[in-house]
């Protein structure tokens, strides 16, 4: 009986345990604990959409990790970026355009120094001479995407319709303008930096001097730029492109504009309707006074390069973002060659084991790598004050409220303001 | 042996009363567990499903909120754009506008609409003119999806009279944007939009959460936004739409799926589903824990109710085991006393077919009086005792020892002979044995006092069939032995001659 009672003492105290275990005990519930990372970027739709869905495969390959993403399309995105950068929000990757690290990073202080995650980054897969792009005093700041330029893009169709080729000079467009205009066609338009641009060209190819100096100041004298605006005047009066304000209000996709001055990366948003309805759209060579000239006073630039912000509290965690969006295949294959050729060698080899190395953007970028005489673009020449400035200018010679001559000197007066000139 | 088979009646009792007991014991204990593991696991049940109705109700409530508070947001930022007088007073369809006052004017609201827009994901933030001018930030992708008529398609998406405003989606089957758009005036309406992937950051559900899919539907169950975002543009249908129709605030749960619908802005409705059997995949684990604890508890309590049985009725059982042995045992002997023996002859007897064999061998002490007169009672008792142990020796346990009168023995034998022996050359040869063995122990050693043992028998079934008429036949029999001389045994043969077998 002894033994039956030491039983049911064990017993009783073993329930006694257990209940007091049950009521009293604390419980823990651990949160899955996640970095949260931002990307931003600017795009259109279906850059959009393949961002969003490569950030998706990001956090499944990562799933300690969380993107949280900022994007809009450009208009207004300098903008943005400029605000956030200046009061420290800006996302901790960053899609950036060449000309920002100039205005941010002059000392290369102003993006993180990405030589310090380089074991994060396959920095072998861009060759030194593209690294220069994103490097400032020395330091990596940022690595480019793709290789960019303004580039002539005919719709072929509409242009054979009429009788007319491909225009590869000036006086071709005029021509074109002539013919296309009695169908309310414009031979070529654009929005205002690329006709800031294709001004340009024109003008360094009559006058034979260049925007920039050697130094990099602006080179332009009054006169230079009476030619770019005098220039932009008689394209908008003799109907080879649309004002830029009304830009918008001419339709690419339905043959209203049959061709347009764009960058290799923004081909298929702008004519991507128009081939699907079977149109053939072809990227012409750089216009200038004769073929052979094509290239002259045109320029290339990396498309847009990625970066890590120089406030992140996250570097690592940032920089395989960084490298995911460069050099992953699922990522690669997503944008094919939404941006231009990449630059990675390994998302180059991707896309090629997948035959996706075709179409507009493909055969612009092959126009861009063939030609010799583009020059590498200044972020000056992107200025948006510079084109605002020009835009305003012009207006006052189209709207009879200055002659050219009066609207280049004011250009001049406001340009001198502003920047350094020789 | 004798033992054994005197106590197992009343053994026998107490074992039926013991299982009884315990199959009792055992029925009780389950019972009583199994109504208190399912009141346990239906209370259990009840709360769980309440807190889970009550929890995932919350979470829809707070998916409603946070819809409200981001379109109430959005709603301001769109009212902000009438801060800019020349927002709402400039008409761009006006045909005495300067054109190049016009397009300064368009330029500055352009320039205010940005400032106003910059921070957020807009895809859409201008105002549309009934000439499909426009002026702030018109995304191409609006541009190419509404074409020329962007003004009319626009306008037709005002709803509510009151503020001149309401939202759109699915705009001919383009789910990719959600549009907002307001009067402005009587030739120009306020547009914003932003990509439905926007939503993920207002429906963003926590981890715990998961499994749960949560939907954005407008007034024709069209999904506007999903967590699986795959179906966003489909409408809804199958067992969610039937469990929300006509539904615009309820939490419905079944054994299929739980459900919770909430309306928002313009008859929109925000709804979170999840099958049942993975929100209450804890019930089932509980419901499992509750069951097995219950079993467990039944199997030791049964455990411990019969160890407690045994131990209990252990004593009872050997108490009673010795007095039913004194009861029925001849103490002097060992072997069974008359009235046991009686019993269980006449019980073997009853049970006996006619083909089978049995001998009553009665054996009565010669002179036993002289002994005890002689050598003492106490010598005359050892040979009691004695002739108690030949018997043992002789026979086997399957066989009924009994002694029933002061000198007088009786054996009913059962067993039968291993060989072809004849039956009753096998009881002579007992009987032989029997002599024999008084000669030895007595007759030698005790040279001044002979002790022998007269034996009588009788067969089942020739000459009877009960104990008293086998008995009878036995008595008949010894009395030959008697008669002749003594020391000797005879067989009862039907008739009275004094002829013996064997001396």
């Amino acid at each position: 009986m002894k033994a039956l009672g030491r039983v049911i003492a064990s017993a009783a105290a073993a329930v006694m345990l257990i209940q007091c275990g049950c009521s009293g005990k604390r419980i823990v519930h651990s949160q899955k604990e996640q970095t949260v990372i931002s990307l931003s970027w600017w795009g259109n739709d279906p850059r959009t959409e393949y961002t969003l869905k490569a950030v998706q495969i990001f956090q499944e390959l990562n799933p300690d990790i969380k993107v949280n993403c900022n994007y809009s399309e450009w208009s207004g995105y300098e903008a943005r970026n400029r605000i956030r950068m200046v009061s420290d929000t800006e996302a901790d990757v960053m899609q950036i355009n060449v000309g920002w690290l100039d205005d941010f990073s002059e000392d290369g202080k102003g993006y993180y120094d990405l030589s310090k995650v380089s074991d994060k980054i396959d920095l072998s897969n861009f060759s030194e001479n593209t690294l220069k792009y994103g490097t400032r005093n020395n330091i990596l700041n940022a690595i480019p995407i793709a290789m960019n330029t303004e580039t002539v893009y005919i719709n072929k169709t509409v242009y054979e319709a009429h009788g007319l080729d491909i225009p590869q000079t000036w006086d071709d467009l005029f021509r074109a303008a002539d013919i296309l205009s009695k169908d309310g066609i414009y031979p070529l338009c654009g929005p205002s930096k690329a006709i800031w641009l294709f001004s340009i060209a024109y003008a360094e190819q009559k006058t034979g001097k260049s925007f920039l100096d050697d130094k990099g100041k602006i080179a332009f004298s009054s006169d230079e730029f009476q030619v770019m605006i005098d220039f932009y005047v008689e394209m908008v009066e003799r109907r080879v492109i649309p004002k830029i304000e009304d830009f918008k209000k001419v339709k690419v996709e339905n043959g209203t504009c049959a061709g347009a001055v764009a960058w290799v990366s923004d081909a298929i948003n702008y004519f991507g309707s128009s081939i699907k309805a079977g149109n053939e759209v072809v990227a012409a060579n750089y216009t200038a006074f004769t073929p052979e000239d094509s290239g002259a006073g045109w320029y290339e630039k990396p498309a847009t390069l990625y970066a890590i912000s120089k406030n992140t509290t996250h570097p690592e965690e940032s920089a395989l973002l960084l490298d995911f969006l460069l050099n992953n295949k699922e990522m690669a294959l997503l944008q094919g060659v939404e941006k231009g050729i990449p630059i990675s060698k390994s998302a180059q080899e991707y896309l090629d084991e997948e035959g996706l190395l075709s179409g507009l953007q493909y055969e612009a970028s092959v126009v861009m790598d063939s030609n010799t005489k583009l020059r590498e673009m200044s972020p000056l020449l992107e200025d948006t004050d510079l084109i605002n400035d020009f835009n305003d200018v012009a207006n006052l010679v189209l709207f009879d409220k200055a002659t050219s001559e009066e609207a280049a000197q004011q250009l001049f007066e406001m340009i001198g303001e502003e920047f350094e000139m020789t | 042996m004798a033992k054994r088979e005197q106590s197992r009646p009343s053994l026998k009792n107490i074992r039926g009363l013991q299982l009884a007991m315990i199959i009792g014991y055992a029925v009780i204990i389950i019972l009583v567990i199994f109504i208190v593991t399912n009141l346990a696991v239906k209370k259990t049940d009840k709360v769980l499903k309440n807190k889970v109705i009550s929890i995932t109700s919350s979470l829809n409530v707070q998916m409603k909120l946070n819809m409200d508070s981001y379109i109430s947001r959005m709603e301001t930022i769109g009212t902000l754009a009438f801060g800019s007088e020349d927002a709402y007073t400039y008409d761009a369809t006006d045909p005495n506008n300067d054109e190049y006052e016009a397009l300064n004017t368009e330029k500055a609201i352009t320039e205010k609409l940005y400032s106003l827009c910059i921070m957020d994901n807009f895809c859409d933030y201008g105002i549309v003119y009934r000439n499909n001018r426009t002026v702030g930030k018109i995304s191409n992708g609006t541009s190419s999806l509404m074409g020329d008529d962007m003004y009319e398609e626009l306008s037709s998406m005002i709803t509510r009279q009151r503020t001149h405003d309401g939202w759109s989606a699915g705009y001919k089957d383009d789910h990719k944007r959600i549009y907002y758009v307001k009067r402005v005036h009587d030739n120009a309406v306020l547009v914003m939009s932003f990509y439905a992937s926007e939503l993920e950051s207002v429906f963003d559900n926590p981890e715990t959460l998961d499994d749960m899919d949560i939907r954005l539907v407008d007034s024709n169950y069209d999904i506007l936004y999903s967590s699986r975002g795959e179906e966003i543009g489909n409408q809804l249908t199958g067992t969610i739409y039937e469990r929300v129709k006509d539904k615009t605030s309820a939490t419905v749960m079944d054994n299929t799926y739980l459900v919770s619908v909430n309306s928002c802005v313009d008859d929109w409705y925000v709804i979170c589903s999840i099958p049942t059997r993975i929100i209450l995949k804890e019930k089932n684990d509980i419901q499992y824990y509750i069951y097995m604890a219950g079993l467990i508890a039944a199997v030791l309590a049964v455990l411990f109710g019969t160890i407690m049985s045994v131990r209990l009725t252990r004593p009872v059982k050997q108490a009673v085991s010795i007095l039913d042995s004194k009861a029925n045992t001849d103490q002097l002997t060992g072997i069974l006393n008359k009235l046991a023996f009686n019993d269980r002859v006449s019980g073997r007897l009853d049970s006996s077919l006619t083909i089978e064999r049995h001998a009553l061998i009665l054996l009565d002490l010669d002179n036993f009086k002289g002994i005890n007169d002689t050598l003492g009672h106490a010598y005359g008792d050892s040979v009691l005792a004695k002739t108690g142990s030949i018997l043992r020796a002789e026979f086997s346990t399957e066989d009924f020892l009994g002694r029933i009168g002061g000198d007088e023995f009786c054996v009913f034998v059962n067993c039968s002979p291993s060989d072809d022996m004849d039956y009753d050359e096998f009881i002579r040869e007992k009987c032989e044995t029997l002599c024999r063995a008084y000669w030895k122990y007595y007759s030698g050693d005790r040279k001044d006092y002979k002790i022998s043992a007269s034996i009588g028998v009788s067969f089942f079934p020739d000459h009877g069939s009960t104990f008293e008429e086998l008995y009878s036949a036995s008595d008949k029999a010894l009395y030959k032995a008697k008669k002749s001389g003594k020391d000797a045994y005879a067989f009862y043969d039907g008739n009275d001659s004094e002829e013996v077998d064997g001396q």
